[in-house]
């Protein structure tokens, strides 16, 4: 959307809120402090100020109608944060007008706002509707210009411009009393795909997908839901004649969890995802190759057992394969623990992950190594503590958050010789008031970019509200 | 003349398919869009601690579907992208922009540090680490920077 549109749509929405007899507005803004230095680069210091606005307002002269935004905006008061060198920036995350019927859940938005339906999660410049039909079926539909993001170069840019011009999509389901949900779903993303460019390329920026999703639960202790999105686009032949013909399931998604008393249940999941489907559309296809013939699979399983109500605990174990890596393992353990009367929050978890060796770029590369090459591979076993403590008061509030990570092949190349990372951050609020509060955060850490890192953040949030819906939660 | 015909069979081919479409409407009336006001303990709330084996109207689950249990939390994917609108009953939608946002200009756990208790992506200098974590698995990353949110990612995977 260009600029003035931005401008003409903010102000329009804005305006509206006017007519709200019920607003609530939060803001939020952020100072960030931090100070860096390289040997061979200057020093550098960074002062970025970040303001978020959410603005809510409901029965704008009519019941159903209200009115949504939400977006940020940011200014370096010293150097410059943004990779783009620049010194400021901004974005709506949405601006729409949404009226809901009192009838059928039917709802009609306008505007720029977030879909998530089916196969499609999208943020849409445009129009969505959806309503209940009668016997329990329920229809979705949404169609506009997607929101478009910078690719990596101009040539690039033009071509994803170009493709991406318009996106439709729409869900049908049927629903049955206290049983479950299954739903079918479409979506096109871009109606010129990349054979019809002046210059046909291999990388396409469009999507064409259908989805199936389910939610069942046959009886009150078993939930079953997934998903499978399948890839209908017609992709370019020199990419579907290649020896190993690519999945056009884009992805699985399933999980089952089972009651087994009313403080213990147990999960498990399974996901299958093929990359040349499952990247269709992406805008960075540097990194999220569509060329690809990878997949990945992963296996899950979750115990949460609860001896009271305040205190649960989960035991997990996933384990994943990729085509062209191998196999992790992953498990461990957390605990959280909240005591009401001490406004009082805790959690403790432990993983350990078990992954095969990678490959290093040299052992990728024909002939010997060279000397004083980096090893053949390395290894990406690890494990991870994180401990937290959250204090909320009328008042006062703090938390302290503390994550340490040990590899157990410090040779590794990506860790700079770094075996341990560790990050501990605090946090002090004060609500002076019901609608406003400050807190500042300091952290400490080291890594593998930053041997010690120190930062700080001071944080201004200012709510007032006449509605009752919240989302501090 | 051809022209006004066409355009009275339209017309009238639109009113017959919207009666039609009026008619196959639910009679139901819609969920209350905002759940009144309540005083929530501290932690995670449970819908089942006030509401019983009843279902929601909006979504024809249980209420117990939607307590906030950790497999709620890890799992709560399926249910908004079926039933957004009970989500919305006690949730602004910004609550979920703190992480599924577009293009966002801070990590969340970063916005988000003095919540600990909320479950944010990439705890720790997670910009040190992605590395590893993405040979494993890069379809994790594609979810929230594969189609956007990348402007970081771009600096270095041009």
């Amino acid at each position: 959307m260009k600029q003035r549109s931005h401008l003409l749509l903010l102000a329009t929405l804005v305006s509206a809120s006017a007519w709200g007899q019920e607003v609530t507005v939060n803001s939020t803004s952020m100072v960030q402090y931090w100070k860096e230095e390289v040997p061979g680069f200057d020093k550098k210091t960074f002062t970025p100020v970040t303001q978020y606005l959410d603005v809510d307002a409901t029965k704008l002269g009519s019941d159903g109608l209200s009115m949504h935004l939400y977006g940020w905006g940011m200014a370096d008061l010293s150097d410059s944060s943004l990779l783009s060198g620049k010194k400021s920036d901004g974005y709506l995350t949405y601006g729409y007008l949404d009226y809901r019927f009192a009838q059928a859940n039917a709802e009609i938005k306008g505007g720029r706002f977030l879909v998530n339906q089916g196969v499609a999660i999208e943020q849409v410049d445009g129009i969505s509707a959806r309503t209940d039909l009668a016997g329990g079926f329920t229809i979705s539909v949404f169609g506009g210009r997607p929101v478009r993001y910078r690719t990596a170069n101009a040539a690039a840019q033009s071509d994803y411009e170009f493709q991406n011009d318009f996106i439709f999509g729409s869900r049908l389901s049927t629903r049955v009393l206290s049983f479950g949900e299954v739903g079918l779903s479409f979506l096109q993303d871009g109606t010129k795909p990349a054979k019809d460019l002046p210059i046909p390329s291999q990388i396409d920026y469009t999507r064409k997908q259908v989805g199936l999703d389910f939610r069942l639960s046959p009886v009150s202790s078993v939930d079953l839901s997934g998903r499978t999105v399948y890839d209908m686009a017609s992709r370019p032949e020199a990419i579907t004649n290649q020896d190993k013909t690519p999945s056009r399931v884009a992805e699985h998604d399933y999980t089952a969890t089972v009651k087994l008393a009313s403080n213990l249940s147990v999960s498990g999941n399974f996901t299958e995802r093929n990359f040349q489907a499952y990247f269709a559309g992406t805008n960075l296809p540097s990194l999220f190759n569509q060329v690809e013939r990878d997949a990945h699979r992963a296996y899950e399983g979750r115990v949460t057992w609860s001896p009271v109500t305040a205190f649960q605990v989960v035991t997990d174990y996933r384990h994943t394969h990729r085509d062209t890596y191998g196999d992790a393992d992953r498990f461990g353990l957390e605990g959280r623990w909240t005591v009401s009367e001490l406004k009082l929050q805790t959690g403790l978890g432990y993983h350990k992950v078990n992954a095969d060796d990678a490959r290093s770029t040299s052992a990728i590369l024909p002939g010997p190594p060279l000397p004083g090459a980096q090893a053949a591979t390395y290894g990406l076993t690890h494990a991870e503590v994180r401990g937290w403590v959250m204090y909320t008061g009328s008042l006062i509030s703090g938390s302290l958050d503390g994550i340490f990570q040990n590899f157990k092949d410090s040779a590794n190349p990506q860790l700079n010789g770094r075996g341990t990372i560790y990050q501990l951050v605090g946090s002090l609020g004060l609500q002076s008031t019901s609608n406003l509060k400050f807190s500042a955060d300091v952290s400490y850490g080291s890594d593998p970019l930053y041997f010690k890192e120190l930062r700080g953040l001071l944080r201004v949030e200012y709510r007032f509200g006449t509605a009752g819906k919240g989302g501090s939660k | 003349m051809i022209r006004k015909t066409l355009l009275l069979f339209l017309a009238i081919g639109f009113g017959l398919g919207l009666m039609t479409a009026c008619g196959l409407l639910s009679p139901e009336p819609s969920f209350a869009p905002t759940h009144p006001p309540q005083e929530t303990s501290a932690g995670r709330p449970l819908c089942s601690d006030c509401h019983g084996a009843e279902t929601i109207k909006g979504s024809l689950k249980t209420f117990a579907s939607f307590d906030h249990t950790p497999a709620f939390v890890k799992d709560h994917r399926y249910l908004a992208n079926q039933s957004s609108g009970t989500c919305a009953a006690c949730h602004a939608q910004s609550f979920c922009s703190d992480c599924h946002a577009g293009k966002t200009m801070m990590n969340p756990s970063v916005k988000l540090g003095n919540r600990p208790d909320r479950e944010t992506p990439h705890r720790g200098n997670y910009l040190a680490v992605h590395r590893m974590d993405g040979k494993m698995d890069p379809t994790s990353c594609y979810k929230c920077h594969g189609r956007a949110n990348n402007d970081k990612c771009i600096a270095c995977h041009k």
